[in-house]
């Protein structure tokens, strides 16, 4: 009950400061000349709330405790792509004026074609991005409420594409702001507690030693909706709905629908796409011996998510709101900072998950331990307010991350890939409206049958599509004048092409070689290459008339103050 | 009317493309810089953690120290770079600035 309110209070505020935000920032100018008066640290704490999503809030935690320390490397990643934005884009791309992707494609190389090759792999992205959002969404409502799956999904989604299409978070720093403050707050304030009230990390022996995870000594009774193919790791005796029954060592069983019990201290199953590890296999952050943490996907992943965050369609209209170059930079290095803070926690529920929620092994659901750990570890009113706040925090995740790419979505669609031509502010806005509701569709669609797959491997071909197609065109286009539209559109093709089709390929494929396994689930390591040399040879061989690329790299690299770059940035709208 | 460089730059000229390809290359030097800092020390862990299993009996704060060298440290490596980089960029810049338009 607590919890649902929790859950209606974050939407509702989120909601209603949405609407209340449309007469504040009417137009994207509007949005422009309130920004002079943002602070680094109120941008800062804008981009990290619009970026903590459900990979970060329920994904890190969920993965730790289905592959073990592997996981570890994700918010790892995560953060380190704020350096590398730092470092190549924050600055020029700022004083360059570009909102978008496709505007500084457009721009940079004076090609519309580019500029609409560019909207179809924002739209990718972001639907990679959007499908795990929704998914979290469904699982934190059934987690809380019981409501089957699809409800949560299409809950969420509605709400994002009602909100996006009158309007609300648009650009309203202050929302996103508050939005990383209670993420921070939910994920933060439960784990210290539960250290606190369970005097440290309770039976190590099964999180770094040799045991698998088993039942509590008072025994495990879980509930299965729907029927569940699992293998027992240890012969075991079981009971369905109070009938006894017995599985043998590595037997594959399809559990019935209905109540497991298992006797307390009993080795517990796993469900389907799940390894039994020891603790001390669960620990390892690298992994040579072919489990899910192989030293290929490690550096796969690390590649994906720091070359990748540039290339996320929602983050980079957000470092519009900064009024230059230098304060670009400052905001980024408050986000590394702030980003940081955040990630110290989710750890803590991957590590007492082990130990405490054994269950969610047997179901598959993993990434549901944030939202299960608070009421398992501390029974009674506490637990349950813990509960509330958890999903309170992980709502405020789904929205924030959610609308960010509904803006992104409805405004490629309406801005990028309409039918060009004098369309005024009234048509504009009906288009974008329509987008938003349009949209969200396929999203919605994709989340209803993914239930299966991961939020954070959903999260990672969103990386690595984005760090094989757009941060070879924003590093090449903003350090490396002699790019052109024809390399820069080889390059994209090649990269979305190589990276999706890997990735497609290991939906297609089972169980190879652990190599290419872990390629074809992380796929950046190949295909980031693949795009950069795409870019460069054919740029290096395309004989036409180059566009003077002087104005442009004056813009992006000239110094404010100095009356030489664009000053007062190119307004769209 | 003596020329300054930011009219050369303004308009354009070879030497004005001169300038700005320095700022550019120097600024690309330090990046280049901090990156190899992050990678060298971001990227050999991995490798690091395999080649060493030990650090796993090694116990830190109750947990492996595999698992706390990836789970904290990194991150204030990460603040440190930053720190350091926007610094120098930013002092990169200002130098530009008295070169162009001495004051």
């Amino acid at each position: 009950m607590i919890a649902i309110a929790a859950i209606a209070a974050v939407t509702g505020a989120t909601l209603g400061l949405g609407i209340y935000g449309v007469r504040l920032a009417r137009t994207t100018s509007d949005l422009f000349v309130a920004s002079r008066a943002i602070t680094p640290w109120w941008n800062a704490a804008a981009i990290s709330g619009e970026y903590l999503s459900a990979a970060s809030f329920l994904g890190i935690a969920g993965l730790q405790m289905k592959i073990g320390s592997g996981a570890l490397w994700l918010p790892l990643g995560f953060t380190a792509g704020y350096l590398a934005l730092l470092l190549f884009v924050a600055a020029p791309l700022r004083r360059f004026g570009a909102y978008t992707i496709s505007d500084f494609a457009e721009a940079r190389l004076g090609s519309a074609r580019v500029r609409v090759l560019a909207a179809f792999v924002v739209l990718g992205i972001a639907g990679f991005y959007l499908v795990p959002q929704l998914k979290g969404a469904g699982l934190t409502l059934g987690e809380v409420t019981g409501a089957p799956y699809w409800v949560g999904v299409v809950a969420v989604g509605a709400v994002v594409a009602l909100n996006v299409a009158s309007g609300g978070m648009r650009g309203i720093t202050y929302v996103q702001a508050f939005q990383y403050w209670t993420k921070t707050f939910a994920i933060a304030l439960p784990a210290c507690l539960l250290l606190i009230h369970l005097g440290g990390l309770p039976e190590r022996a099964a999180m770094f030693g040799q045991e698998l995870p088993q039942a509590p000594a008072a025994g495990l009774a879980v509930e299965l909706d729907a029927p569940q193919q699992v293998t027992f790791p240890e012969a075991t005796s079981y009971t369905v709905d109070g009938a006894p029954a017995q599985a043998e060592a590595g037997e594959e069983i399809v559990l019935p629908a209905g109540t497991i019990g298992l006797p307390g201290g009993a080795v517990v199953p796993v469900a389907e796409g799940i390894d039994a590890q020891t603790g001390e296999e669960w620990a390892r952050p690298v992994d040579s011996s072919g489990g899910d943490a192989s030293p290929v996907f490690v550096y796969s992943l690390l590649l994906a998510t720091f070359l990748g965050t540039m290339g996320l369609p929602h983050i980079l209209v957000r470092f519009y709101t900064n009024p230059d170059g230098p304060a670009a930079r400052r905001t980024t290095v408050r986000v590394l900072g702030l980003l940081a803070l955040f990630y110290a926690f989710p750890i803590v529920y991957g590590l007492l998950g082990r130990v405490l929620v054994p269950e969610l092994y047997l179901t598959g659901e993993t990434d549901s331990v944030v939202l299960a750990l608070p009421e398992a570890a501390w029974p009674g009113l506490g637990g349950e307010i813990l509960g509330a706040l958890v999903a309170a925090g992980a709502f405020a995740a789904f929205m924030s991350t959610a609308s960010g790419l509904m803006v992104s979505v409805a405004g490629t669609i309406s801005f990028d890939l309409w039918r060009r031509g004098h369309a005024d502010m009234t048509v504009r806005r009906r288009r974008f409206r329509v987008a938003a509701l349009g949209g969200v569709l396929a999203p919605v669609a994709l989340a209803l049958v993914a239930r299966g797959l991961d939020i954070s491997v959903l999260v990672g071909w969103a990386f690595a599509l984005a760090a094989s197609t757009f941060c070879p065109l924003l590093l090449l286009g903003i350090w490396w004048e002699r790019l052109t539209a024809r390399g820069a559109a080889t390059g994209l093709v090649a990269g979305a092409v190589t990276a999706t089709g890997l990735i497609f390929a290991g939906l297609a494929m089972e169980g190879g070689h652990p190599t290419v396994d872990a390629l074809l689930t992380q796929p950046a390591v190949l295909s980031v290459p693949v795009a950069f040399a795409a870019m460069v040879l054919v740029s290096l061989s395309d004989k036409r008339r180059r566009e003077p690329a002087e104005a442009a790299l004056l813009a992006m690299h000239a110094p404010e103050g100095l009356g030489l770059g664009y000053e007062e940035p190119l307004v769209r709208a | 009317m003596r020329r300054t460089p930011r009219d050369e730059l303004a308009e354009a000229t070879a030497h004005g493309g001169l300038y700005l390809r320095r700022l550019i290359r120097a600024q690309v030097s330090l990046s280049a810089v901090a990156l190899v800092a992050f990678g060298g020390v971001i990227g050999a862990l991995p490798l690091a953690l395999l080649l060493l299993p030990g650090l796993q009996d090694v116990y830190v704060l109750g947990l492996p120290l595999s698992i706390v060298i990836i789970a904290w440290p990194p991150f204030v490596l990460f603040i440190a770079i930053a720190v350091l980089y926007e610094r120098r960029a930013e002092a990169l810049e200002q130098s530009f600035r008295d070169l162009v338009e001495p004051p």
